[in-house]
């Protein structure tokens, strides 16, 4: 159960096209991350799915049936706020309850329920606080445990650990990965930090002013971006992408330097940070304008012959002075081409 | 232009600065003589004179009226009579019957100023609390019906009155509309029950939009997320309105109460204007009982007048310290969250 199918779903504001036709299918216990940028219709989709919101057309279907006009609470699904939208009047035990008295549950089956998810969450001890008398982290476990006890189709994930400080996501992103494996349910869970989406998602839909850009594994995004705009999404620090001409003798950058690189048709050649190596017999030729030495690495930014700039990550803490100038190769298995009309070109 | 402003502002702004320097140096003495705190006091001087004189002063002079008897104007000419005008006023022989009371009109006037209270205002609240409700949807032109409830509220209590009595009086807009359709006219304000409905009626149309806008703020300020996550729950409407908005609008209903009850008690202005009290003391309040035996009657009585007025008065701080007392508690809560 929790397998859902989004057909040609768009949304219009008055003049504004939000969505421009989505679809897309989640498969039952997967968890699917939407991402992109601020603005690209993310929340919106989501909303759609939840029934807090009605596309302007297009069906929505959740286990083979067509919910496109059914009310949010007639679709099974529970969702995960990003403010946590915890009753601030209510304990954590009368929040996580709320829902399930609604339906009118025998009293012995909620207390049943809320302990059973206030132990898998390990808040049993903050059960008879009130939200306001809880940290970040605390929020963000009863309003998961407030959708677990509800025992929905699947759980719709509004950007929910946004409001955490960057120590407290890394690991709240591994528990709530944790919790999908355990429970088995169907996740869609919609970000806008892409490390995120690379470390929880089983797929990753990258959004962009309303269309799919693309929707693939993590790695599989990473690894074959499908056109310019995912490959620099997708990865950070983001990936060179460098303008140039196909050859017979390689890739020609615009600035003059010839890469061993075979690109017939391509007009863009995009190399990851990661990929640059320093090689005194390298292709690149660059000269150093920052070093950010972060200890296990050093991000270097250089510009390239021409002004395309450069961006590497090198292992270590390599002795780079700024103003310096440093030849870099590359694997040319690494490179990604993309044709004049962004898309990734036939290697 | 710029520079026609800079100068205007110049020509504004310089006897200020003259002033200002004036005053420097002796302020900068005197707060070296007086300290930070003589110095709080310096700048609170002319607010608390005011406050004195104003305030404290008459609140003084109407405890000392209230300790005596007599028709004389001046303190000086009057007769002290202790705690007489609180005994002449609390005095009954039976108090099941109001006719027994040494100051009947006063026990009437408490009455109806009683009823009042418990009448308007829960009329007030509901309709306050339902008119902020439908103001917080996304309506059509907003801004017009808010505008709309809260017009009256800038009005001049006596106009208020003044329209309400055009509108319901023998010869008034209402019964010409009633004799227009063929029906009989109405003496709406010389039937008891009518007149006390009319003065309850007239006072909330008064008030309504003030009330209502407070209890808006508070809706406003209720997270739209709360309300999609009841609505993700499959939470009634109903249910939502008393388990979610009422009470997170607790604060503002709590203010809203308190300040309305002190209204209440203190109504006067608009259901003199409208009604004179009448008929007969169908709308006698205390405030009007309080003006009529200290300035109004043929025999007038200061001194009971003032010892009414304490009376009330301490009924007025109790609500007022009541009003301090939940104001502190939100904050305390608003602090919490």
């Amino acid at each position: 159960m929790g397998r859902i199918v989004l057909k040609d779903i768009r949304k219009t504001y008055g003049a504004v096209d939000v969505l421009k036709g989505i679809d897309l299918e989640v498969a039952e216990g997967e968890l699917v991350v939407f991402v992109g940028p601020s603005g690209c219709g993310k929340s919106t989709l989501l909303r759609m799915i939840a029934g807090l919101d009605r596309p302007t057309t297009g069906t929505i279907e959740i286990d083979g049936v067509d919910v496109t006009a059914r009310g949010a609470a007639d679709r099974g699904l529970a969702m995960v706020f990003q403010s946590y939208a915890l009753y601030p009047h209510m304990t954590v035990r009368a929040n996580m309850a709320f829902g399930l008295q609604n339906t009118k549950m025998a009293k012995a089956e909620i207390d049943a329920r809320i302990a059973e998810a206030a132990r898998m969450l390990e808040i049993e001890p903050l059960l008879d606080r009130r939200p306001g008398q809880l940290s970040g982290g605390q929020r963000q476990r009863v309003a998961i445990g407030r959708a677990i006890v509800r025992r929905p189709t699947a759980f719709l994930l509004d950007e929910p650990l946004s409001n955490l400080d960057a120590e407290l996501r890394v690991s709240m992103r591994a528990e709530l990965s944790a919790l999908h494996d355990r429970l088995g349910a169907t996740m869609i869970h919609v970000t806008h930090d892409q490390v995120e989406a690379m470390t929880m998602a089983d797929r990753i839909v990258v959004l962009r002013a309303g269309k799919v850009e693309q929707v693939d594994t993590p790695l599989g995004l990473y690894n074959r971006p499908a056109n310019l705009f995912v490959a620099g999404f997708i990865g950070a620090p983001g990936m060179n992408l460098w303008a140039g001409r196909a050859g017979a003798s390689g890739f020609t950058l615009d600035g003059g330097q010839v890469l061993p690189v075979a690109a017939q048709g391509a007009t863009t050649l995009g190399l990851r940070p990661q990929h640059l190596r320093l090689d005194p017999a390298g292709p690149l030729v660059a000269q150093v304008t920052l070093v950010e030495a972060l200890g296990a690495e050093s991000v270097i930014h250089a510009d390239l012959a021409g002004g395309q700039k450069l961006l590497a990550v090198l292992p270590g803490q390599p002795d780079l002075a700024r103003g310096a100038s440093v030849r870099f190769g590359f694997d040319p298995g690494h490179a990604h081409l993309f044709g004049a009309d962004g898309l990734r070109a036939a290697a | 232009m710029a520079q026609v402003g800079a100068w205007v502002g110049a020509v504004i702004t310089a006897p200020l600065r003259g002033f200002a320097r004036l005053l420097d140096v002796p302020l900068r003495v005197w707060q070296r003589l007086a300290g930070q705190n003589g110095m709080a006091a310096f700048f609170l001087l002319p607010n608390m004179a005011i406050f004195g004189i104003f305030v404290l002063f008459p609140l003084g002079l109407n405890i000392a009226y209230s300790l005596t008897s007599g028709g004389a104007l001046f303190l000086a000419d009057r007769n002290f009579a202790g705690l007489g005008q609180y005994q002449r006023l609390l005095t009954c022989a039976d108090y099941t019957n109001l006719l027994s009371c040494q100051e009947d009109q006063f026990w009437t006037a408490l009455g109806n100023t009683a009823l009042f209270v418990v009448v308007q205002v829960t009329a007030l609240i509901v309709l306050a609390t339902a008119t902020a409700l439908i103001l917080n949807r996304e309506l059509r032109a907003r801004s017009f019906w808010r505008a709309v409830f809260f017009f009256p509220v800038l009005l001049s209590p006596v106009v208020v009155g003044l329209i309400w009595r055009w509108i319901l009086d023998r010869n008034g807009v209402l019964n010409a509309g009633l004799v227009a359709v063929g029906l009989d006219p109405v003496n709406w304000l010389l039937d008891r029950n009518f007149a006390f409905a009319a003065a309850v009626g007239v006072t909330i149309w008064a008030h309504l939009g003030f009330f209502a806008l407070i209890l808006l703020a508070g809706l406003q300020a209720i997270p739209r997320d709360l309300y999609e996550a009841a609505e993700m729950d499959g939470t009634r409407p109903a249910r939502v309105f008393w388990r979610i908005t009422l009470p997170l609008l607790m604060p503002n209903m709590l203010v809203v109460i308190v300040l309305a009850l002190i209204r209440a008690v203190q109504v006067f202005d608009e259901a003199f204007v409208l009604t004179g009290g009448g008929p007969g003391t169908a709308t006698l309040f205390l405030t009007q009982y309080i003006y009529e035996v200290g300035f109004a009657s043929l025999l007038k009585n200061p001194g009971l007048a003032a010892a009414a007025s304490i009376l009330m008065g301490g009924v007025l701080v109790v609500l007022t310290l009541l009003q301090l007392a939940l104001g502190r508690r939100n904050e305390r809560k608003a602090k919490l969250k």
